[in-house]
């Protein structure tokens, strides 16, 4: 399949839209190359991908050691544009991550060093151990897109994506992410461990080579561009708004939660529910879609009550009880 | 209010509630009073006793001592002592009273004045029941016995008065019945225990019952069955529907003509079937062959009733009375029993010594009193001429000229009713004079035709009554003469019902009427010869009945007929040895009636009945769920309405009906998917209707519906298929998704007061910012 990518011409209009089907091709071949590196993660990859095209950023939080960082740097590679890689510490300052402005003789005038987040896939490992002061010049990075440094303001590359890493196990000498901040992240996901197959398959071929050295990059950073332009332009039904307004405040009434999704949720939502239905094929989301997107995009958000925590109830659990109650088609009573 | 005395409030109100069945008995609402105020003092006392914590000895005592004392009050007629304890000469006045009330309950109407007897009575026996009922619901925490005591209420004004005690009347007495149910659970359960709603909430004690609706509607469901069952099943009297048609009070339309208090077929029922035979007069007459004593006369005919005094108000003198020749005979009533307005004479009487307050209705003959009663009278002698025609005479008679008045008058009578005129028809066939129409009914109604002396049935003479003596073949005088008169003034002969005394028996001086004798007849208007009796009544079921000369088959006279003239007084002849020697025999038990007789022979007539309409609805009902339901699926899916939501709305009910629920939160293409996987073979249609929905809905195009009823049948067909016979009996005849329908519809009707709540209900949600006194689980 040929793409017209010209850089050029991308920069001086909007980027066109690509048809569904061309759209589903191009993510089906990302994903089969991602998948080529981790195995056996397919709907994971794929909510990750989704992530990406909508334009928002993703938690990956779970153990050490089941590829997070995999994921990030082969989903970078297969659409080859940037990676760069923080590893946060508690001594990481806010001008490691950002960039800072330093003398430079010859000119005799201060020059921008740009920082790591000057990239296309930002992957942030361990986010949760660096300062509160460097988290939070990340994530205004993340939520503004553009860095200011010594007054002057410098646009990130689009497309941007921030893969933040944390191991929920062990807390110790971390600094947690406040709900604030948790709520920039569009979606959480878990990788969780491969099964008995796939982790045999991953033996099989990490005896052999690095399969991440070896990925060739699908789809270029243009593409990725106009896909996110695709995706947007999704049609989305006033009954499926309906839905996830309603999905949105069955979580703020919910008697076992302390706090309730955000506005911001609902809207990342409806975007991720857009892609997803992109990479369908379809030129229109359906509840499946969002029923789907619901607990990675929601559940970070919410805070349960310390009854409910105690009970070993948590966020995952109340988001699927909600998706099992709340009405499809929003009318009180069909008949 | 404590428990127990919330009890005995609703013991008290709801036997005040059964005392509507006897709106129809009393004139008036004067005797509510009384009996409210009855139940009010039993009640009160038990209450008080109760209070005081005594037993249900006491309380039992208490109660009957209330009620005594109150009677006392009301009734000692001051023979007690401070005219509150009674004195053995009270009991006596009270049995007094109360022998006086029974007879008159037996002879009066309804409605009467709730005066003297009656109301002792009834005062009595209300008491006596408020005590059982108090007992049962309050003190023996048995309210289930209750339903006894309210059915003896209903009851009562049931066997006085069947006419006009309206079935409407048992609702509420049924209502008050469950009401007594519920509040004595209420109480066992609020004592032992809390209330939970369906799901497991705790339910405060001042917070309406969430099981209440569901006990409201199976509690008016089971009124109604009882009630359509009731308006069902076939009586051998006029079933309850015709006093559904005749309404309340409307049944009682007898009491209030001419007649004045004392309705003569009440009275006429009621005397023949006294289970004790009383005398009412003796009858002292130098008469050999005495015919029927005449008193009243019935001549005006309304469908709903039945013949009635017609409205004469022209009274003539006593001596005005004509004599026309012919032979006098003398006569002396000594009157025991008779209270009527309305004095028994022979034949035609001469001479009546009645006193100047007693008068002759010059149209009828009757011999009647405006201002005085029989009861006045002891004793009374009057001068009479017999009756005497010749059936070839009367054979021989030309019918009146259609615009003479009297055939106007006579032969006046409801057109509408065609079953009667087949009778009528059948009866009269080839008869061309009045007294060939009048010989047809007579065989018509004669027991070689079938009809049997029966006097179980009920005491009525309307169009209905009729109409059922008429098919069934069983009735006693009333129905023969009101039918005989009714078919003949169809048959455009002017003819009326006399109702009076037969013959009595003979001891060689005086003739004895008892209340067996209580009888009526018809009779015939013959041009010339005037007013002719006729008797359709089977000697064998009238007591002293007589035979008739003119009543048989004409044959050659030995009498030579007398040319009266055309007085309805005026008949007169000599004396005959006819042929009738009085019957001496007793009135001969009813036939036992084939059960067949009365239900059977009910819907052969091919009239329309409105009772096997109701059956016919009864058993539409079960099939009403199967209708409704393809009612809908055919709404759904006709071209006109069909939409991919229609469609998939029918999938998502064929799914609930076959037992595959589809939730709310499912996406079409979930259900689909589970859908398929449940019924493999339904995949392909439940794929396309899923798809279908999902464009129309959401992809803002619309989908293409083509296909979509073909894809609905294959989805049920695959359906019915994988499931067992008896889910797919259950899916045809009580379709589940049918039922949620009706919960829901149920559900937004109640409108409940905490609808405010959320959508979603939360089955792990407890109790937790509930308001309520609840101290904890139990």
């Amino acid at each position: 399949m040929a793409f017209e990518s010209s850089p050029q011409q991308a920069q001086a209009q909007a980027p066109t839209p690509l048809s569904p089907q061309e759209f589903k091709a191009t993510a089906e071949a990302i994903l089969t190359n991602v998948e080529w590196v981790i195995e056996g993660k397919a709907p994971t990859i794929r909510l990750a991908l989704a992530v990406m095209l909508a334009e928002g950023h993703l938690l990956l939080e779970d153990v050490p050691g089941v590829g997070k960082t995999q994921l990030a740097k082969a989903l970078a590679k297969s659409v080859d544009c940037t990676v760069r890689r923080i590893q946060f510490t508690p001594d990481l300052l806010p001008s490691d991550v950002t960039g800072v402005s330093v003398f430079d003789p010859e000119k005799r005038d201060f020059v921008f060093k740009a920082g790591a987040i000057f990239g296309n896939l930002i992957l942030g490992d361990e986010i949760n151990r660096a300062s509160p002061k460097t988290q939070a010049a990340l994530l205004e990075c993340m939520e503004e897109r553009q860095v200011t440094v010594d007054g002057n303001t410098y646009r990130l590359r689009s497309p941007f994506m921030v893969i933040a890493t944390q191991n929920p196990v062990e807390m110790e000498g971390t600094y947690p992410l406040p709900e604030a901040q948790r709520d920039r992240f569009a979606a959480r996901l878990a990788i969780g461990y491969p099964d008995v197959g796939a982790e045999l398959a991953m033996l099989d071929h990490r005896g052999e080579f690095n399969p991440l050295e070896a990925l060739k990059p699908v789809c270029d950073g243009e593409t990725v561009v106009r896909m996110i332009a695709t995706a947007r332009a999704v049609h989305l039904a006033p009954e499926l708004k309906r839905y996830a307004v309603d999905l949105v405040n069955a979580t703020r009434s919910n008697a076992q939660l302390k706090l309730g999704a955000s506005p911001r949720a609902t809207l990342q939502l409806l975007r991720c529910a857009r892609v997803l239905a992109a990479m369908d094929g379809r030129d229109f989301a359906l509840p499946d879609d969002i029923q789907q997107l619901a607990v990675p995009v929601l559940a970070h958000r919410l805070i349960p009550t310390a009854e409910t925590t105690m009970g070993g109830g948590d966020s995952t659990a109340i988001v699927a009880d909600i998706l099992r109650h709340v009405p499809i088609v929003s009318q009180p009573g069909r008949y | 209010m404590n428990s127990q005395r919330h009890a005995t409030l609703v013991a008290a109100a709801s036997i005040a509630i059964t005392l509507t069945p006897m709106l129809g008995l009393f004139s008036g609402l004067g005797w509510t009073i009384p009996l409210l105020a009855t139940i009010a003092v039993i009640s009160g006392s038990a209450g008080l006793v109760r209070a005081g914590g005594r037993g249900q000895g006491l309380q039992t005592l208490a109660m009957a001592g209330a009620l005594l004392v109150l009677l006392t009050v009301g009734f000692g007629g001051g023979t007690g002592f401070l005219f509150v304890v009674p004195t053995p000469a009270t009991f006596e006045h009270f049995a007094n009273l109360a022998a006086a009330g029974i007879s008159d309950i037996i002879v009066l109407a309804p409605p009467v004045e709730a005066e003297g007897g009656i109301l002792f009575l009834t005062m009595f026996g209300v008491g006596l029941v408020t005590i059982l009922h108090d007992m049962f619901i309050v003190g023996l925490r048995t309210p289930a016995l209750a339903g006894l005591t309210l059915l003896t209420m209903y009851l009562v004004p049931v066997s006085v008065s069947p006419e006009a005690t309206s079935w409407f009347w048992f609702i509420l007495p049924a209502a008050a019945y469950l009401w007594i149910l519920a509040d004595d659970n209420l109480r066992r359960v609020s004592r032992f225990g809390h209330r939970f709603t369906g799901q497991g909430h705790l339910v405060g004690p001042r917070f309406p019952s969430p099981l209440a609706a569901s006990a409201r509607v199976s509690g008016a469901l089971f009124v109604a069955v009882t009630l359509a069952l009731l308006t069902i099943i076939p009586t051998n009297t006029s079933g309850l529907l015709d006093q559904v048609a005749q309404g309340y009070g409307e049944g009682d339309g007898l009491g209030d003509g001419s007649f004045g208090a004392v309705d003569p077929w009440a009275q006429l029922g009621g005397a023949l079937n006294r289970p004790d035979t009383i005398e009412v007069a003796r009858v002292t007459t130098d008469d050999p062959t005495p015919f029927y004593m005449r008193m009243h006369v019935a001549d005006d005919l309304v469908p709903d009733r039945g013949f009635g005094p017609g409205d004469w108000d022209d009274v003539q003198p006593l001596d005005t009375l004509p004599y026309d020749g012919g032979d006098v005979y003398s006569a002396t009533v000594e009157n025991l029993e008779l209270i009527d307005e309305v004095a028994p004479v022979y034949g035609d009487p001469v001479s009546v010594d009645l006193g100047d307050e007693w008068g002759v209705e010059s149209e009828t003959g009757v011999i009647r009193s405006e201002d005085s009663s029989m009861a006045d009278v002891d004793e009374f002698s009057f001068e009479f001429t017999d009756f005497q025609f010749d059936e070839n005479i009367l054979a021989g008679t030309d019918p009146l000229p259609e615009d003479d008045p009297i055939r106007q008058y006579y032969t006046d009578h409801p057109g509408d009713i065609p079953e009667l005129d087949d009778y009528v028809e059948e009866a009269t066939a080839g008869a061309d004079s009045d007294f060939d129409k009048v010989r047809g009914v007579l065989d018509f109604l004669s027991t070689e035709n079938g009809f049997t002396y029966d006097e179980e049935v009920g005491n009525s003479g309307n169009d209905e009554a009729i109409l059922n003596f008429l098919e069934s073949g069983e009735g006693f005088c009333q129905q023969y003469a009101s039918a005989m008169a009714w078919m003949l003034r169809v048959a455009d002969v002017p003819t009326r019902v006399v109702i009076g005394l037969s013959k009595g028996s003979y001891d060689g001086e005086q003739w004895t009427l008892t209340s067996n004798n209580f009888h009526a007849w018809v009779e015939v208007y013959f041009d010339g010869q005037g007013w002719v009796p006729f008797d359709p009544t089977p000697g064998t079921g009238v007591s002293g009945s007589l035979n008739i000369p003119w009543d048989d088959e004409p044959d050659e006279s030995i009498e030579e007929p007398d040319e009266g003239t055309e007085s309805p007084t005026d008949e007169s002849s000599a004396s005959d040895e006819a042929s009738g020697a009085p019957s001496e025999e007793l009135p001969e038990s009813p036939t036992p009636d084939s059960d067949a007789g009365a239900i059977g022979q009910s819907d052969d007539s091919g009239g329309f009945n409105p009772a096997w309409l109701s059956l016919a609805l009864l058993a539409v009902l079960p099939l009403i769920p199967l209708l409704w339901r393809s009612a809908l699926r055919w709404t759904r899916l006709r071209p006109k309405r069909l939409s991919a939501v229609s469609a998939w709305d029918e999938t998502v009910d064929l799914a609930r009906d076959y037992g595959m629920p589809v939730g709310d939160a499912q996406t079409p293409r979930q259900a689909a998917a589970s859908l398929a996987q449940a019924v493999p073979a339904s995949r392909a249609p439940v794929s396309a209707l899923a798809s279908a929905v999902e464009l129309h809905r959401y992809s803002g195009r619309g989908a293409l519906i083509d296909g979509l009823p073909d894809a609905v049948k294959d989805l049920r067909i695959a359906l019915d298929k994988s499931v067992d016979q008896r889910t797919r009996f259950q899916a045809i005849f009580r379709p589940a998704s049918l039922a949620d329908r009706f919960s829901a519809w149920r559900e937004r009707v109640s409108g409940r007061r905490d609808r405010k709540r959320p959508t979603l209900r939360w089955p792990r949600r407890s109790n937790a910012g509930r308001p309520g006194p609840v101290t904890g689980r139990p």
